[in-house]
């Protein structure tokens, strides 16, 4: 039954249009970034390398589809959660608006699975979007501007991956920045379970990303303490596999914190669902 | 008697200035003009702070007067005042004057210190002090100090090349004080040093460039430094 | 077999914050009852057929369906019942066919596209499966609903208010259904309605609940002694009739209302027998139509 409602909320994920607007909205938003860097891709070079040009030269192809890809994603990284939230956020909420949550909580399927399948469906979802990403990022970057050595700017320095050390690096990172991204489907799917439209759990989760992502970059020592917690703060982990060498122990404790918030997003949603009187 | 003591000071005069130019260094000029092109393998290895980067194979190219290509696979750093600049530089003789003096012993080799003081502003090189072998003729080590990248020390070495003056090792000193990060840079979100700007421990970088395999002489087209 | 209660209701109660929507309800409907569920707008019912859905919980009392509570066996009970709760609502983005793929695949049956065809083509659906409701009509999403909750063969089909927003010719067809349903298949059906008339014709049980509380529960002939039937009576000459009618019918207790007709409670086959006394009385009759009995019964009750 679980799987059967799964293999229901695809369906229903796939006949919405606001489904497609967050694949559309990437795709346009990579072709821009790509015309831009193709158009005039050495000013932003030289933004990263100014410093370093009165002593030094680079050569080699240095705007290459590793680097474009690693500039999309840092540029569409605080984007991205929008897209997700705007399709997960309804997930649950849409469903009490429009009235068929009734029809669905009066089938013999509990309603655990049924929240269950929801997060199952939002996750793939997610996954999708972001196997998007990494396709237009990496694939669609490399096919028009090549590959070669990617040269990260780091708040430490600059740092060149040869050519042949970065498939990994970007393997890694999408995985981590997919358990990123599945926090905000998480969380939107959580807040659609206490609301009854969908454009409060859509708004309230990017204003909480907002909220958080703000706290975490104030250097004030009051939010010192909380700042680990915030997921946020792990949001950009992805980040840390083009560091060198790689801080694998803080990697391993972002991914954990951001999984501790999948887990207790999830039990507060069924907690919430499984409790709620059904009246609309 | 006065007459010859004006005549002989004229004549002192007229041959210092005649004598501008060091012959050291007139016979390396003439040395590196028998270069009229080359391809080298290069192996880059640069120790530079706020910089990692691993080794890095490239092949250099170069055509007289000035054409020089660096190419390769990867990305490669290499000092700004590369490796013509010098040659360039030092290859017209109106453009400075030269004075020799005593050098230091580099690699147990007597080295002639050539000082070289350039003759107009226009030059981006506002000083040059090349360590000479004045028996083979080769730089062993040059310490420019330019306007546009401050000072540079580069230290030869040499093993079949030396008959045309190319070296095999090319050690860069680079200055790193002015290196900073651009404060809009993502942050580390694992960084505990908040500061974002090398604080001074380092301000030394290093680039080594190992060249082999050199191939002098062989007619290169123009097109290759396009 | 035929009294064995499939739906047992015992005082519940919900409250929502200060405000009691349902207190201290009970009734029973046996297997194969057409069970009339009345009670006038805000008087629980909708709350109180969420609770037998499992949409909502009462607060206190119980609730047992097939001999089973939620807390034992949820899955098995809501496999038995098919329901519409107020309008059916379906996604509105995907087609008649796909909604009903969709509820089918979770309703607990295995049900294939040809039996969501047949369904479809039984509600009168034929033609637009592959329309998105979001052209529906109320009339065509009500028969969608219908088509929904029969399609895995439920033991119990819970109607509220099924025939809002339907023509007469919907309504009809309704009816003649929840019959069939009951005579061929001898289906179970709590019916919430506020067409007393359609109640009165098809259910066999019924309750009255209103502000929360149940009124009156039973057996629809009992409850309305059918044999009975009030007449509405409008003459040229009120008090020769009235005179007539108290001499011959001296049991139907005549009284005239505000309009000027005459009500009076017969025996069903002493109508005719009216009709035949008044034309020889020479008394000319504009009108003589039975008033619904349940209605009046309703309003008595509602108003006590």
């Amino acid at each position: 039954m679980f799987l059967n409602n799964t293999y229901n909320e695809f369906i229903k994920i796939a006949a919405k249009p606001r489904s497609y607007i967050g694949l559309i909205a990437l795709s346009v938003l990579i072709g821009v970034i790509i015309f831009a860097m193709k158009a005039d891709g050495s000013t932003y070079i030289s933004f990263v390398t100014a410093s370093f040009e009165q002593t030094l030269s680079f050569s080699g192809d240095i705007m290459n589809g590793n680097l474009i890809a690693f500039i999309i994603l840092q540029m569409l990284i605080v984007h991205i959660p929008l897209l997700v939230a705007l399709v997960t956020g309804d997930l649950i909420s849409g469903e009490a608006n429009m009235g068929t949550i009734r029809m669905l909580a009066s089938k013999p399927i509990s309603r655990t699975q049924i929240i269950l399948s929801k997060f199952l469906a939002g996750a793939l979802y997610t996954l999708l979007l972001t196997i998007w990403l990494g396709f237009l990022s990496l694939y669609v970057a490399r096919w028009i501007f090549g590959t070669g050595d990617l040269m990260v700017l780091t708040s430490d320095g600059l740092i060149i991956h040869p050519e042949s050390d970065v498939e990994w690096r970007y393997i890694y990172g999408f995985l981590t920045a997919y358990l990123s991204l599945l926090t905000v489907s998480t969380l939107s799917i959580c807040l659609s379970a206490f609301a009854e439209n969908s454009i409060g759990p859509i708004v309230t989760t990017m204003a909480i990303i907002i909220l958080f992502t703000i706290i975490g970059s104030m250097d004030v020592t009051v939010f010192d303490s909380i700042k680990p917690y915030l997921f946020t703060t792990h949001m950009a982990a992805w980040r840390s596999y083009f560091e060198d060498p790689v801080p694998w122990d803080a990697i391993n404790e972002s991914i954990r914190i951001l999984i501790y918030h999948n887990v207790i997003l999830v039990a507060i949603a069924l907690f919430q669902f499984n409790r709620k009187d059904i009246t609309s | 008697m006065k007459k010859v003591l004006l005549f002989l000071s004229f004549l002192l005069v007229g041959n210092l200035l005649f004598a501008q130019q060091s012959q050291v260094l007139s016979a390396l000029v003439g040395k590196l003009n028998t270069v009229k092109d080359y391809t080298v393998d290069a192996r880059i290895v640069a120790a530079v702070p706020m910089i990692k980067i691993k080794e890095v194979n490239a092949t250099f190219y170069f055509k007289q007067k000035d054409k020089f290509k660096v190419d390769t696979k990867g990305i490669a750093v290499l000092p700004k005042q590369g490796f013509t600049d010098l040659n360039k530089f030092i290859a017209n003789a109106s453009n400075y004057m030269s004075i020799e003096s005593a050098g230091k012993v580099i690699s147990g080799v007597n080295t002639v210190l050539v000082t070289v003081i350039p003759t107009n502003d226009n030059q981006d090189v506002i000083l040059a002090k090349l360590w000479i072998d004045p028996k083979k003729t080769i730089i062993m080590s040059s310490q420019v100090t330019t306007k546009s990248s401050g000072l540079m020390t580069v230290n030869y070495a040499y093993s079949d090349q030396l008959k045309y003056g190319l070296p095999s090792s090319l050690v860069f000193e680079i200055d790193v004080k002015k290196f900073k990060m651009p404060k809009s840079v993502a942050a580390n979100i694992h960084q505990t040093d908040k500061s974002s700007e090398n604080d001074g421990k380092d301000k030394k970088g290093k680039i080594t460039v190992h060249l082999t395999n050199y191939r002098v002489n062989k007619g290169l087209s123009d097109e290759i430094f396009k | 077999m035929q009294n064995t209660p499939i739906i047992e209701v015992t005082s519940i109660s919900k409250s929502f914050g200060s405000f009691e929507a349902v207190k201290d309800v009970s009734f029973h409907v046996n297997r194969g009852d057409v069970f009339g569920f009345l009670g006038p707008n805000g008087a629980g019912k909708s709350t109180t057929i969420r609770c037998l859905l499992s949409l909502i919980k009462p607060n206190s009392g119980e609730i047992k369906l097939f001999g089973e509570t939620f807390s034992s066996n949820r899955s098995m009970i809501l496999s038995k019942i098919g329901s519409i709760i107020e309008k059916p609502d379906f996604y509105k983005y995907l087609s008649a066919e796909k909604n009903l793929e969709i509820f089918a695949r979770i309703s607990g049956a295995q049900v294939n596209r040809k039996q969501i065809h047949e369904m479809l083509d039984f509600v009168g659906l034929r033609g637009r499966e592959k329309h998105r409701i979001k052209g529906f009509s109320h009339g065509m999403k009500q028969r969608l609903g219908i088509a929904q909750t029969l399609l895995h063969q439920p033991d119990l089909i819970i109607l509220d208010e099924p025939t809002t927003g339907l023509d007469p010719q919907g309504i009809i067809e309704i009816r003649n259904l929840i019959l069939r349903l009951k005579t061929e298949q001898n289906k179970t059906i709590l019916l919430s309605s506020h067409q007393l008339s359609e109640i009165e014709l098809i259910a066999n049980r019924m309750v009255i609940i209103n502000k929360g509380k149940t009124l009156v529960e039973g057996d629809v002939s009992e409850l309305l002694n059918q044999q009975e039937v009030l007449i509405l009576l409008e003459v040229d000459n009120v008090e020769k009739a009235m005179s007539l009618i108290h001499s011959k019918f001296p049991l139907s207790s005549p009284e005239l209302n505000a309009s000027g007709q005459i009500e009076l409670t017969l025996q069903k086959n002493q109508t005719a027998l009216l009709n035949k006394e008044l034309i020889k009385a020479e008394i000319l009759v504009s009108a003589l139509e039975p008033k619904r009995k349940l209605e009046d019964f309703f309003i008595k009750i509602i108003g006590a």
